[in-house]
């Protein structure tokens, strides 16, 4: 699962910074490189224990030093390893959207941001919200990832026409209309990622050999 | 892109190591590329502490040294470095008296920062925080001024104080009483190249300039057409006066700090008209710095910055420092 997300990055690297050109330095393509190599790095284990792959993630992601999208998104994945617990090593489908809850209001504890400012919340919020409704609607995983994919893609797409109320971005106002987030654009391709990996496995997460 | 550099992923150790190898016996790197003074901090004395992104050489641990700063975290280039080796900073930092921790207003810090902030805590760690945030570009608002060559000062008084053996509730209060009288603008004339992706960060241009410029090359928000540098330094240097609202008889401290492209020989042009207009206007240029402090690649431009000093503010200013990019004797 780890291993498909960082191929989506991967894939986009390219698009990502240039993105960040228009409002930001240029370099989110590769700060997102360096998270994706810690985040796979952590669930490159022998031992398998979500909580602990996801708290090593979260530690990693925050020190691979990548400003606020390793701030934010290690935040995200410590949030999700707390909120599991220790020794669980496979997860159904209303497990994984609580851990993914968990994780995003870890978040939430760090940025004011919400949807609506132009930010990677405007498209991890309604990714974890329907896929929350979609586990407690009885969905398996990967038809409940589906939709929280497309959720990610129109959040994104959604930042297209926003004015940036965050980040260094939120000095530009008017100027940053007509052009994608890139951190939002970033977690629209990681929960595709997600996505792609479910729709290949059969019933929930489990470590390791999915992971 | 043109620049001498190895390979784009090891730039900011290869920097680092760079860096404390010219300055033997000031300057050390430990634990995980931490920059810290080389002789720690006698026990009992509060400790000193930053961090930043790279690519803003000296910025920001060219002002790590005896009297300012006692460990400095450098993140990658032009991004924050994340909150374990802020951690770990602090710790190496603490001689039992507690940590003052001073963060440039970028999201990216802040972000880390406050993380950093609620782990030290857990951990029982005494630590301070202070937002430098004079860039008057952003508007009224505080929280949208960001954290630029102002750094210096503020560096510069809590180190003196920490160095003076004042408690860490001091050594906060004086260097928020300093960030309180600060105020810097920018201007940005060409753009830099981002060293990792070998893009440009922006694009101006050739006949104009841009006031506001961020010091990652963030578009600002007043773009003109290119002045001379007696026009140049007339505008910005009225605008800080008038946000600062200084008054004739008061003390100022000037600094003029190059991006990374403009020459000396612009800035003194700058500084030379700051200085007439102040005569003017009878009001006391007590100390002034004009070179690089903070710079972002080969970008062209200058950010100006003033500070409204008094007797112990301008005390501790001239107290003695060893950092390798602001000695004082």
């Amino acid at each position: 699962m780890m291993e498909s997300a960082a191929a989506r990055i991967r894939e986009q690297q390219g698009l990502l910074s240039q993105l960040d050109c228009i409002a930001g330095d240029g370099d989110h393509g590769t700060t997102m490189l360096r998270i994706m190599d810690r985040l796979e790095s952590a669930f490159k284990t022998d031992a398998p224990d979500l909580r602990a792959s996801f708290s090593e993630a979260g530690w990693n992601v925050m020190g691979s030093d990548g400003g606020a999208s390793s701030s934010l998104l290690g935040a995200f994945f410590l949030g999700v390893g707390e909120a599991t617990r220790a020794g669980v090593s496979s997860w159904d489908c209303i497990q994984f959207a609580a851990a993914l809850q968990a994780g995003l209001q870890a978040i939430q504890a760090q940025t004011k941001a919400r949807p609506g400012d132009k930010t990677l919340m405007d498209a991890l919020a309604p990714a974890v919200e329907s896929l929350v409704a979609a586990a407690q609607a009885g969905n398996d995983l990967a038809s409940a990832l589906k939709t929280a994919a497309e959720a990610a893609k129109a959040g994104a797409s959604s930042t297209e026409n926003l004015i940036a109320r965050y980040g260094r971005a939120r000095l530009l106002g008017e100027k940053t209309r007509g052009h994608q987030d890139p951190g939002a654009t970033s977690v629209a391709l990681i929960i595709d990622g997600f996505s792609q990996a479910a729709s290949e496995m059969k019933g929930g997460i489990e470590h390791a050999r999915h992971g | 892109m043109k620049k001498f550099i190895n390979r784009p992923e090891n730039l900011v150790s290869e920097l680092l190591e760079g860096f404390v190898l010219s300055h033997p016996g000031t300057v050390r790197l430990t634990g995980s590329n931490l920059v810290a003074r080389a002789k720690p901090k006698d026990a009992g004395k509060v400790g000193v502490v930053t961090l930043g992104g790279s690519g803003h050489e000296p910025g920001l641990s060219g002002f790590v040294g005896e009297g300012m700063l006692d460990v400095s975290v450098a993140g990658e280039i032009f991004a924050a470095p994340g909150s374990p080796r802020c951690l770990e900073a602090i710790r190496l930092a603490e001689r039992g008296a507690g940590v003052l921790f001073i963060v440039l207003n970028h999201s990216g810090d802040i972000l880390s920062a406050n993380m950093t902030m609620s782990l030290a805590q857990r951990e029982g760690l005494k630590v301070r925080k202070i937002v430098t945030h004079e860039d008057i570009a952003g508007g009224p608002n505080p929280d949208d001024r960001r954290g630029l060559v102002g750094f210096l000062p503020v560096y510069k008084i809590a180190g003196a104080a920490a160095e003076q053996g004042r408690s860490l509730d001091d050594c906060l209060a004086i260097a928020e009483r300093m960030e309180r009288n600060m105020r810097t603008l920018a201007v940005a004339l060409t753009t830099a190249t981002h060293p990792s992706t070998g893009q440009p960060i922006f694009t101006l241009a050739d006949d104009e300039m841009e006031i506001g410029m961020g010091q990652h090359g963030e578009a600002g928000t007043g773009r003109m057409k290119l002045k001379t540098a007696d026009e140049t330094a007339e505008m910005m240097l009225q605008m800080l006066l008038d946000d600062l609202q200084v008054k004739s008889g008061e003390d100022l401290l000037v600094i003029v700090n190059g991006a990374g492209s403009t020459t000396l020989m612009e800035l003194f042009l700058i500084f030379r008209k700051v200085h007439q207009i102040l005569k003017d206007k009878g009001i006391r240029l007590a100390r002034s710095k004009v070179g690089e402090f903070i710079t972002t690649q080969e970008q062209g431009g200058f950010q100006l910055m003033i500070a409204r000093m008094d007797p112990e503010l301008l005390q501790l200013w001239d107290a003695p420092s060893n950092a390798p990019y602001f000695v004082v004797r």
